[in-house]
């Protein structure tokens, strides 16, 4: 049973970091900020949640490395296009 | 030379396999893999269409950004992400034997994925209701196609939630097969993904 405690311990854990990390968009948000390093540091917040949720809530850390690496390039695609676009508006 | 090559210490060779870090497959079927990434590929596709129109109307997307509720989407960001942490209780719950509890889990993030659904059709009628629709600026078709998109799949992510739910209660995983259970998960956690992305793109960056 004390894998398990101590598993659920850290999952809590990283739970609470995506809160925060969450209410960190919102505060961004709430505080109007806008330009180039806001929407750098709002998509590589998302970056990091997303990685966050695959790897340790989907549970890939376990997975070859090639399924890490989809979703990752993944948002590094995505979230490099969406920056592409707002420097180029 | 060659037998000493060939001599290698059987126990030294079984000590690094043991050390070596475990390797899984895929949680859950395979075939909810593909359509996973078939899903991120249709909404990524999306997102960028999103901000390469933006790019076309800056003024109009932030402006009509402004009318959004930010509160609701950061809530229902909150809410979605608490979700997927006890969706990911229940695996280790169900992983440990422990069948009612990963019921009890899956049981509280269904009820999560049903707050999530109510705060979002709040916000759906608040914007019915404010006369804004799909042809009101492309804007508001972005945010309504992108956020209904997206609302559909919580709904499908709930019912596979339900039946899951259903037989982890009658004791129908094992912790040596609950292969259904991380099916159900992989899905629950995907919707949880796109949001991370569909929140701060729609509702804050500008």
């Amino acid at each position: 049973m004390n894998t398990y405690a101590s598993s659920n311990r850290f999952s809590s854990v990283i739970w609470l970091l995506l809160m925060v990390l969450t209410l960190t968009t919102f505060a961004i948000g709430e505080a109007g900020m806008a330009g180039s390093g806001a929407m750098l540091g709002l998509l590589l917040i998302a970056l990091v949640k997303g990685q966050i949720v695959a790897n340790y809530f989907m549970g890939l850390r376990h997975v070859a490395f090639g399924w890490r690496a989809v979703i990752l390039a993944y948002f590094l695609l995505v979230g490099g296009l969406i920056a592409l676009a707002y420097r180029w508006a | 030379m060659n037998t000493q090559v060939l001599v290698i210490d059987p126990a030294a060779g079984l000590a690094r396999e043991a050390r070596a870090p475990r390797e899984e497959g895929l949680p859950g079927d395979f075939a909810i893999w593909i359509f996973i990434l078939a899903e991120m590929l249709a909404f990524g596709v999306l997102f960028v269409a999103y901000a390469f129109t933006r790019a076309g109307d800056v003024e109009l997307f932030n402006a009509s950004q402004e009318t959004l509720n930010r509160t609701a989407g950061a809530i229902n960001t909150l809410v979605l992400i608490t979700s997927s942490y006890f969706v990911m209780r229940a695996v280790t719950a169900i992983k440990h034997g422990l069948s009612k509890d990963c019921a009890w889990w899956l049981g509280a993030a269904l009820m999560l994925g049903g707050v999530f659904v109510g705060i979002k059709a709040m916000e759906f009628h608040d914007k019915f209701a404010a006369g804004i629709t799909l042809s009101t600026n492309s804007f508001y078709m972005f945010y309504l196609a992108l956020t209904f998109f997206h609302f559909m799949h919580v709904l499908m992510g709930m019912i596979i939630l339900a039946f899951v739910i259903a037989k982890a209660w009658r004791g129908g995983y094992s912790r040596q097969d609950h292969v259904g259970v991380e099916t159900g998960a992989s899905f629950w956690h995907m919707v949880d993904l796109l949001w991370i992305i569909l929140f701060p793109l729609v509702y804050v960056i500008r």
